[in-house]
């Protein structure tokens, strides 16, 4: 008599979600998380994204050696902003940052994680061990300088990309760059001949902005790292060795384990980091691997490379000063393209073109960013705001036509024998609130799939009773 | 999802370090003057520490002159020797060199004068932000404040240099905070008040930096919404253009508002005469007047 309906839908755009440095720390679990305070540079990557009053309480108990009382902690922040003291108290209590302790008189305190302490006072003042990649180099007999580095980590990155959109501009990339693809989600196997293709995540993947996309992709590396037989903390020590270099300063790799030097390959050839030879002993990172966790506070980026190259405009047009296909490609995704330069393509933004890419899971809130992100120079000095704001309306409102349904996922009854049945079982469903539809003429009714379980058990109990 | 937007925000913070060997607690006991840089060192790093856009920049002053200490034109070239962040070394390394530097340049031939020029060192930090206001980017917003660190007193001499300070950054948005290490400054407070930073006397030194972390950290955007000292009652004193003094009640030029202490007939300021005040002059006027409405 029953039947479940599906309630996935097709229409909803399935989100691309990138945990910040915060989540993906919450989601380790606590031993990881003491592992990782021993190192320096992840104490610091921590407590930098940590929200400012967190950051302020932190700095305060840096220097106390007992607990604190919980209520001289509150008195910290001013009463009105209550809520958000509770909010940072509840994040530095999931990152492990202090932990509870009873004060001599009985009161409740807190006092700071004594590993993340001592860890943070050695980035801050010096003291202890010096970080894995920073031994003493010659000088190099053919520096680099930034300007090469940027060009270098640019082309590597892209041609990432440009293998996602299949084009053919580019050398191709490494098994293992596909492999993390295919694990991301961002790309799966063809059916028919087992051959990548970009996925739904794959397009909106290709609208973030490159800090971001760096930071999604070593997540998703991450992920597969202990497959590899790497070590999870040393890599991610690593990481934040790098994410605090300085650019265009040379490094050295004497002193790596096997795993690392492994993962300092892989991160080669992402363009994170910059290595003449496979085996030069030295390494430069690039802009790509710093300020790689940097989710909120975006680092500054004044390179030319980087720079804004769309226009739009009060009449949908959007002019593009570019010569890549990459970035063509992207465009071509919501914008029609109209016209094309060796240096400049036109483009216009219709209410067809941009549904066609709302078809295919990017959300407006992602063209709009994305059109925001690459905005010309001009523009921004224009600004704010830095689009048009009909535009970013319109956009928004073609979202909206879009989702005018509401999916809720049911379970279906129908093919009552008596309309009596019918409604006892409505009534029943009504009463304790998992009702989602009937139709007393249809004697149809769909009840929540949370629901149908008491549902049917009620429907037994009723039908041999009155049997 | 994310946050997309263009905006880039750094905070830059310039602290302006009194270096005077002449300051009444360090001539007491030289030792605290290590203990200052110490403090302000970690500080600064602290201030470094809270965000990777976050900008320093430092000033040291005494009696002769203000030299920045950092940045510096030749950053000097560090490996790292211990955990500490890379850039904190940095820092730390530069403030001391150049510190010796300007130590050692101080010429001992003239006798040490006990007033150092705070008001210089901060004209120089006006201007430093100037620049990087001119220089930076398209979309970026850089707020910026000021904290001056001195046991010396505020002496009336500058009150004119002051004024104009305090005045331009109010004008430019940039935060005045004072940190007190020995008395009270009442001129200094002035421009904290006019500005909208903090001041302190510190009250017990050896805490110097705990006060530093507390009060001056923060950015002034958060500082509403955490408890600090209330602030003190401000004296808003002028000083007198002729002595330097502070007064209660005086003479003011009624073209250019420069204060006299004392009557004199020629403003020193923007040489306006004055006639000479006397009760039955004015009477005269004052008749003069009404008869000049009725006709």
């Amino acid at each position: 008599m029953s039947n479940t309906i599906s309630g996935k839908n097709l229409l909803r755009p399935t989100g691309l979600q990138c945990k910040n440095l915060q989540e993906y720390l919450k989601s380790r679990p606590p031993e990881v998380l003491n592992k990782l305070y021993h190192n320096p540079p992840i104490c610091l990557a921590v407590f930098r994204e940590l929200p400012v009053i967190a950051k302020h309480y932190v700095m305060r108990l840096l220097f106390v050696e007992q607990p604190v009382p919980q209520a001289v902690i509150a008195s910290w922040c001013s009463k009105l902003h209550f809520e958000e003291h509770q909010k940072v108290v509840l994040i530095l209590n999931e990152l492990n940052v202090w932990k509870e302790a009873s004060i001599p008189g009985g009161l409740p305190g807190w006092i700071l994680n004594t590993t993340f302490k001592k860890n943070l006072k050695i980035v801050l003042l010096g003291g202890g061990k010096p970080w894995t990649m920073s031994n003493q180099l010659e000088i190099d007999s053919k520096p680099r300088d930034v300007a090469f580095l940027d060009s270098y980590a640019l082309e590597r990155w892209e041609c990432v990309l440009h293998y996602m959109v299949g084009s053919q501009q580019q050398e191709g990339i490494s098994a293992d760059a596909v492999r993390i693809l295919l694990h991301a989600g961002l790309m799966k196997r063809d059916e028919a001949d087992g051959s990548p293709v970009i996925t739904q995540a794959g397009f909106q993947f290709l609208l973030l902005e490159t800090a971001l996309q760096v930071w999604y992709f070593i997540l998703q590396y991450l992920d597969t790292i202990e497959a590899r037989g790497l070590d999870l903390v040393e890599c991610l020590t690593f990481l934040f060795q790098l994410n605090f270099s300085t650019l265009g300063k040379d490094y050295s790799t004497e002193g790596m384990s096997e795993g690392l030097l492994t993962f300092l390959q892989h991160l080669r050839e992402f363009g994170l980091v910059y290595q003449r030879k496979r085996k030069a002993g030295r390494f430069y990172p690039t802009r790509l691997a710093l300020n790689i966790a940097t989710g909120q506070n975006k680092p500054l980026s004044r390179d030319p490379e980087k720079e804004g190259y769309i226009v739009v405009e009060t009449n949908y047009r959007v002019y593009a000063y570019t010569n890549s296909n990459l970035q063509v490609a992207l465009l071509g995704l919501f914008c029609e393209m109209l016209y094309r330069f060796p240096n400049l393509v036109v483009s216009i933004l219709t209410r067809d073109s941009v549904r066609q890419a709302l078809k295919s899971g990017i959300t407006a809130a992602q063209i709009v960013g994305y059109l925001q992100q690459h905005a010309h120079s001009k523009m921004i000095e224009a600004g704010p705001p830095i689009l048009p704001p009909t535009i970013v309306d319109q956009i928004k409102l073609w979202e909206n036509e879009r989702n005018r349904f509401i999916f809720s996922e049911g379970v279906l009854y129908s093919q009552f024998l008596s309309q009596t049945d019918f409604e006892v079982l409505r009534d029943h469903a009504l009463s304790t609130g998992v009702l989602i539809w009937q139709s007393e003429r249809k004697r149809t009714m769909v009840v929540t799939k949370a629901g149908h379980d008491d549902v049917k058990k009620f429907w037994k109990r009723y039908s041999k009773g009155s049997s | 999802m994310f946050k997309m937007s263009n905006e880039i925000e750094t905070s830059l913070l310039i602290i302006v370090l009194d270096v005077n060997p002449v300051q009444r607690i360090i001539k007491q006991e030289t030792r605290i003057l290590t203990q200052c840089l110490d403090s302000t060192i970690v500080f600064a790093n602290a201030h470094l520490m809270q965000s990777s856009n976050n900008q320093l920049a430092v000033i040291a002053c005494h009696s002769d002159g203000a030299k920045f200490l950092y940045p510096c034109e030749k950053p000097v070239e560090i490996r790292q020797i211990d955990g500490q962040y890379e850039k904190f070394t940095m820092v730390e390394r530069t403030v001391r060199q150049q510190l010796q530097q300007v130590i050692n340049e101080i010429s001992l031939d003239k006798p040490l004068n006990g007033e150092s020029l705070i008001s210089g060192a901060l004209t120089m930090a006006l201007c430093y932000v100037a620049r990087l206001e001119r220089e930076k980017i398209a979309g970026e917003k850089i707020y910026s404040r000021i904290l001056v660190i001195t046991a010396s007193n505020d002496s009336a001499t500058q009150y004119m240099n002051y004024m104009n300070i305090f005045f331009t950054a109010q004008k430019m948005g940039i935060i005045l905070d004072v940190c007190s290490l020995d008395q009270e400054l009442t001129l200094l407070q002035q421009g904290c008040d006019i500005t909208g930073g903090n001041y302190l006397k510190v009250p017990q030194l050896s805490g110097l930096l705990q006060y530093l972390l507390w009060i001056f950290l923060p950015d002034p955007n958060v500082r509403s919404k955490l408890v600090l000292p209330p602030p003190v009652k401000v004296d808003y004193r002028a000083a007198c253009f002729c002595h330097q003094e502070l007064i209660d009640i005086g003479y003011v030029c009624s073209i250019c508002l420069s204060i006299f202490c004392k009557f004199s007939p020629i403003c020193t300021t923007c040489h306006t005469v004055f006639k000479m005040p006397g009760p039955i002059p004015i009477k005269m006027k004052k008749k003069k007047k009404t008869i000049d409405i009725v006709h």
